[in-house]
């Protein structure tokens, strides 16, 4: 989805590093991922899978492997949006996740502390 | 901030990796009982082919009532990919042998579940789990009994025979 498509005022900046940054819509229950040139939406389920596609490429074979470039393909099945990164971009995707679910995490915990265990 | 994650799914992430670790190994499990099952029945142990297939459902519906929970929760339920089964023995003390550590296994595994799901303090998925820690006192057992029978019968003569009669009447009551 086009970012101009989207008022970007009714976004919550969950996580942002160097590379790109994930927003949450509160409106429309979904994620919008800032990165590589791409605004991409993402719904729970799917942004799960992505963290997992790219926690599971093995960035040090990439490296080491003489015989082909350092590019690969992150996407899955189901998968509207695919990227084609380089290494030290998939370090700053993953990066990016790690950084929004640890975000998720906080943001659960404060929800628990302030709204769910208070009355 | 909505917590959307929450919102979408009861357990954690880390619990739902679990979880779908132990339906891959209920699957293992079962695919495993299943070519004991084929190996008794290639050998004449009519019984314990019976034995190791009810064995092997059982454990496809260990599996299934994980997923459906995994499910049912929000999360993300994953069939998984059985390989590596063990297709033969050498010998019929051995089937056994492997039943028990199997079951071993799989005891371990729900542990360190339950012992997860205290850290996270998911009580939720701890009351799941202990349907089926009781379940593994009465598998251990059972697997455990069946190996003794080659001590207390012996492999001697048609001591084979006989273990292969009576693997079939173990049964286990807690009281």
């Amino acid at each position: 989805m086009e970012k101009a498509c989207i008022d970007i005022n009714e976004l919550v900046n969950v996580f942002s590093n160097t590379h790109g940054s994930v927003y949450q819509s509160d409106k429309l229950n979904c994620f919008y991922v800032d990165f590589g040139g791409k605004f991409a939406r993402f719904n729970c389920i799917s942004l799960q899978k992505i963290k997992k596609v790219v926690e599971q490429i093995d960035i040090e074979a990439l490296l080491l492997n003489t015989k082909r470039a350092d590019f690969e393909l992150v996407s899955f099945n189901g998968c509207e949006h695919i990227y084609l990164l380089n290494a030290l971009e998939i370090v700053a995707l993953k990066d990016l996740l790690q950084g929004a679910f640890t975000m998720f995490k906080l943001n659960h915990l404060i929800n628990d502390c302030l709204f769910r265990l208070v009355y | 901030m909505k917590d959307l994650m929450r919102i979408k799914c009861l357990i954690s992430q880390d619990i739902e990796t679990l979880l779908n670790q132990q339906i891959k190994k209920e699957a293992h499990s079962s695919s495993l009982y299943l070519s004991m099952a084929s190996w008794c029945n290639q050998n004449g142990y009519d019984f314990s082919a019976d034995y190791f297939t009810k064995q092997s459902e059982e454990e496809r519906m260990h599996q299934l009532k994980l997923f459906k929970y995994v499910l049912d929760m929000g999360g993300n339920a994953i069939s998984p990919e059985v390989t590596g089964i063990k297709t033969d023995f050498a010998g019929f003390r051995e089937v056994f042998e492997d039943a028990l550590e199997a079951e071993i296994a799989i005891t371990q595994s729900f542990k360190n579940l339950a012992s997860r799901c205290h850290k996270e303090m998911d009580f939720v998925t701890m009351e799941f789990l202990n349907w089926f820690l009781k379940e593994q006192r009465e598998e251990e057992y059972k697997a455990r009994r069946a190996l003794e029978l080659f001590e207390v019968i012996g492999e001697e003569g048609t001591g084979r025979w006989e273990i292969d009669k009576h693997v079939n009447k173990i049964t286990y009551s807690e009281d």
